[in-house]
């Protein structure tokens, strides 16, 4: 049940970030999840289920002998999104570090 | 145990070039009576304040070589092929005993020695302090040590203001227990590896151009122009001193069923200060046995190794500011080396038991090098229910205030 509020503390962070974004949209939604929100935050700063190492970025290492290829494809236009579609460039697969 | 799935170079394995190459690090190590080269006493343990180890009788103090210098373990990356592995992080041989039994040289009784927790123990009749330095197939003797260097009241003050930081929601029950003073301090086990690898990444980019607003209805929308580029970034990559759990228990970090994943935040370490291994390190300390061979752990060394590689190559991808979607991702691993360390971590540890009879361990812990500290607290849940549904009462109704003004 615990890391049911986790999750939706994760999307309710999502909500507000969203309604950060455009303006003052979706503002009155924080307030009518604000008792979820609580309940996450408190729960996430009491448990700390969602710390790690970060590996990824706190382990030394050094690039050596870098070739780039950086090939124009295409001009796209009109997009919806502030991202490019899959963007999985800092994604981590090695986190010990599980919610179930 | 759980594994991970994603074995970069699985099929390398087992080709003869990748056999593991040994180099001994238990050379000269003796078994039995460690004395003090001045004065002859067994009573030998660390003293936190330097670093050095300390005769309990005498005050004579000396310091233990450098492990990273006595194996030449900082020797150029670039330069590492196949697989380099310290003696004290061999295969475990499952029929080797955890429980060691020594005759005491001094009294010639037995002295028995549970490498579970600890690779010294005292001779019940001479009180003499018996250590085991030379490595057996059990993982409990490793390559190296890294010595404690935040002091136990450093380490007290630290818990009890973690601790002090989250009381009010913190169940009643813990905080009629808690006494930071029950710290204990716990040498845990990992591995320290060394990793030389060719990589190569092919994906898709996206460069911003333009950024801007157009009306849907009577709404205004953002809408992105963008130029997609074919990216490919190949280059050689060394990664030092990555550190990965040495015991099945602690690389399980389900959060649902412990919190092991607090000792793994508290990393990383300066393990490039271990030093070569010495049983009177531990005294006053406990330790736990690896009990994880390279076959567990090379997985996860390498998927961590990707992280790493993928997290470094963002440097050269300033330009696609919309990101990157790789399609491929080589990493070739050329060379690698392994030690294993005993790394020293002040643990607190509460049990926190439930009506249903379930119980959970919490964990804050301390590096006991960086101070760094994390924890887990346990939750008095029905008054965090209890106090979250009057701020969902509250925030309801200024929500619906504010839907009703239009904001
Ligand atoms: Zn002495
Ligand atoms: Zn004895």
């Amino acid at each position: 049940m615990v890391t049911d509020f986790v999750r939706m503390a994760e999307s309710s962070q999502i909500i507000a970030a969203s309604s950060s974004d455009d303006g003052f949209g979706g503002f009155g939604l924080v307030f009518l999840l604000s008792g979820f929100i609580f309940y996450a935050v408190i729960y996430v700063r009491y448990r700390n289920v969602d710390k790690r190492h970060n590996h990824e970025s706190e382990t030394e290492s050094a690039m050596f002998n870098m070739q780039e290829a950086n090939d124009f494809v295409a001009s796209k236009s009109g997009l919806t999104n502030s991202k490019i579609d899959g963007a999985n460039n800092d994604v981590v697969r090695g986190a010990r570090r599980k919610f179930f | 145990m759980p594994m991970d799935n994603v074995e970069p170079d699985a099929h390398q394995q087992a080709s003869p070039q990748n056999t593991p190459d040994v180099f001994r690090t238990d050379e000269g190590a003796q078994d039995g009576l460690a004395k003090c080269a001045r004065c002859g006493a067994t009573e030998i343990s660390l003293n936190v304040a330097t670093g050095n180890l300390r005769c309990g009788f005498c005050r004579f103090e000396w310091a233990t070589e450098n492990a990273i210098e006595a194996f030449n373990l900082n020797g150029d990356i670039s330069g590492l092929t196949g697989i380099l592995v310290g003696s004290g992080s061999s295969d475990i041989v499952p029929s080797t005993e955890e429980i060691l039994t020594f005759k005491c040289s001094a009294c010639g009784a037995e002295v028995v020695i549970d490498t579970n927790n600890s690779t010294q123990a005292r001779c019940h009749w001479c009180r003499n302090t018996l250590s085991m330095n030379q490595q057996v197939a059990n993982g409990a003797v490793p390559d190296m040590i890294l010595p404690f260097r935040v002091e136990k009241s450093t380490a007290v003050e630290k818990i009890a203001s973690f601790v002090g930081k989250r009381k009010f929601f913190a169940h009643p029950k813990f905080r009629a227990e808690f006494n930071a003073e029950n710290v204990m301090g716990v040498y845990l086990p990992y591995m320290v590896v060394d990793i030389n690898a060719h990589a190569r990444l092919t994906g898709e980019g996206e460069h911003q151009t333009r950024s801007y607003t157009v009306k849907v209805g009577d709404k205004e929308q953002q809408r992105y122009d963008a130029d997609v580029y074919n990216v490919v970034r190949e280059f050689d990559i060394q990664v030092n001193d990555l550190t990965v759990e040495s015991s099945s228990d602690r690389l399980d970090q389900n959060t649902s069923q412990n919190s092991n994943n607090i000792i793994n935040t508290i990393m990383p370490f300066d393990v490039e200060n271990s030093v070569r291994y010495d049983s009177n390190y531990l005294a006053g300390f406990t330790s736990e046995r690896r009990d994880s061979n390279l076959d567990q752990l090379s997985p996860i060394a390498h998927t961590q190794a990707g992280d790493i590689t993928r997290h470094r190559v963002n440097d050269s991808l300033t330009f696609y500011d919309r990101g990157v979607r790789w399609t491929a991702e080589e990493v070739d691993v050329r060379g690698q080396r392994w030690v294993s360390a005993y790394l020293p971590v002040w643990l607190y540890s509460y049990q926190q038991r439930n009506s249903s009879g379930k119980s959970f361990l919490h964990y804050v812990a301390v590096n006991a090098r960086t101070g760094e500290t994390m924890g887990s607290i346990p939750l008095n849940q029905s008054k965090l229910l209890l106090v979250a549904g009057a701020v969902q009462l509250v925030g309801t109704v200024i929500g619906l205030v504010l839907v009703v003004v239009g904001f």
